[in-house]
């Protein structure tokens, strides 16, 4: 399902999440994050240009040692080419300026390891090696001085906890797009309104009913009723595995509305547990006009209407003389 | 604003235009139900098709129409029902139970000619 997502673009994504130049000051202001650290950082840039290649060729054997994480990273370009992208990620982290570009890139990053389906945990212990590389680099630099390499191991990873705060918004915000798309495509799918004969409506409702769904039913069949302007409409619940009592009482009001546009309701197919649980419930079933099946639904609905339907002599299929029918010639 | 009345053969619709408050549907309830006496009409129609709500007062001046015509000797069909309506209705648990509801005007007539042949026939067997 991912993949059919349409795209956000990169660029839109901070809008889109709602990360405004007042949201990102908020969240330094946080994490206590200020120009102090942005200073400790700048210093440690020289540190990180020298050490870039060795972590994250540690960095990639580390991941690689994981069948979770190595899964993604087998083909060989691909992995070259984001071992690319971890060094400008890395250095990036030394460079200052932590404001809009900065968060637009990282949510890039965040959005394409969640596109390829890589898990939060995995990304998130990612940030966890870095902490630990640095952490040795710092103490190894700073070895006379362990309190300045303290603080600046502070600022890191102040500036990471930030961005994995981005990483989670992407990854959160990207599934919940998702959701939605999944939701609206089902509700499309879910409630056909069909006409069966002149001012006759057959909705074939399948799938378990909750409240919005009911709903949206209940109002595409009002609006139906006044399009077709329908006499009969059959309800066919087959497909409906159970029913609480929220959702029975939904099946009564859209009978109750239907009466009130001048249709009559008719349920078919209640299955032996729907109305054991319809029973069980208590819930006021008399102005329910119940049938058995979708045929013996039709069939009724035919006798309201006033259809006699006549079988055609004694039952076998009309014989079609293909010599006089003009369009076979 | 007064609701017109319009005579139709022997019934009487009342096309609401607007609107309506209180005092109009009860001035609406008077009016019809004096009519129905007066001019021994057999059939009512409301025509509620350009409201946009339905309040719990309007509902029960309905039903009593409804029941009030129907003591004075003739048949009550509220017409144009829309689905909002009907959906918000249900959903306040006014469920006009007992009055006639048909889809429109035209379905309104065929329902108060069919009742009027149902009494003839009862009447001739």
């Amino acid at each position: 399902m991912a993949a059919t997502r349409p795209r956000v673009h990169a660029d839109g994504l901070a809008e889109a999440i709602g990360l405004g130049p007042d949201e990102l000051a908020m969240r330094k202001r946080f994490l206590e994050f200020d120009d102090s650290d942005v200073q400790r950082l700048a210093e440690i840039y020289d540190l990180t240009q020298e050490h870039v290649d060795q972590v994250i060729e540690g960095f990639y054997d580390h991941l690689l040692s994981f069948p979770e994480t190595a899964a993604f990273f087998r083909d060989p370009p691909l992995l070259e080419h984001v071992k690319g992208r971890q060094k400008e990620y890395f250095i990036r982290l030394t460079q200052g300026d932590y404001e809009q570009e900065y968060v637009a890139d990282r949510l890039r990053l965040g959005s394409i390891h969640e596109k390829i389906g890589l898990p939060v945990r995995s990304f998130l212990g990612m940030y966890a090696f870095y902490l630990r590389q640095i952490a040795g680099l710092l103490l190894k630099e700073h070895s006379e001085d362990p309190d300045q390499a303290f603080e600046t191991f502070h600022s890191l990873a102040k500036l990471l906890f930030f961005d994995i705060g981005l990483a989670v918004d992407i990854y959160i915000y990207q599934r919940e797009r998702t959701i939605a798309l999944q939701q609206e495509a089902i509700r499309e799918l879910s409630t056909p309104v069909l006409t069966v004969r002149d001012r006759l409506l057959v909705l074939p409702i399948i799938g378990s009913l909750d409240t919005s769904r009911a709903q949206q039913l209940t109002e595409g069949l009002l609006k139906s009723i006044r399009d077709s302007r329908a006499k009969v409409v059959i309800l066919d619940v087959t497909g409906v595995p159970a029913v609480d009592s929220a959702v029975a009482n939904h099946l009564l009001q859209t009978v109750e509305a239907s009466r009130l546009m001048g249709a009559q309701v008719i349920v078919t197919g209640l299955s032996s547990n729907v109305a054991q649980a319809l029973v069980t419930l208590g819930v006021d079933l008399t102005k329910l006009n119940a049938v058995g099946d979708l045929q013996g639904g039709i069939e009724f609905a035919e006798r309201i209407m006033g259809y006699r339907v006549v079988a055609n002599g004694d039952g076998l299929p009309e014989v079609v003389d293909a010599g006089s029918d003009p369009e076979a010639g | 604003m007064p609701v017109p009345i319009l005579k139709q053969g022997d019934c009487r619709i009342a096309s609401i235009q607007s609107a309506l408050t209180d005092a109009d549907m009860l001035d609406l309830r008077d009016e019809l139900s004096d009519r129905v006496g007066r001019f021994r009409s057999k059939g009512v129609i409301i025509d509620v098709t350009v409201l946009d709500v339905l309040d719990s007062f309007a509902s029960r001046t309905l039903r009593t129409i409804s029941q009030m015509v129907r003591l004075r000797g003739a048949e009550t069909v509220i017409v144009g029902i829309q689905p909002e309506v009907a959906f918000s209705m249900v959903q306040l648990g006014l469920s006009l139970d007992g009055v006639t509801t048909v889809l429109d005007l035209e379905e309104g007539l065929v329902h108060l000619e069919r009742s009027r042949r149902a009494r003839a026939a009862r009447a001739g067997g």
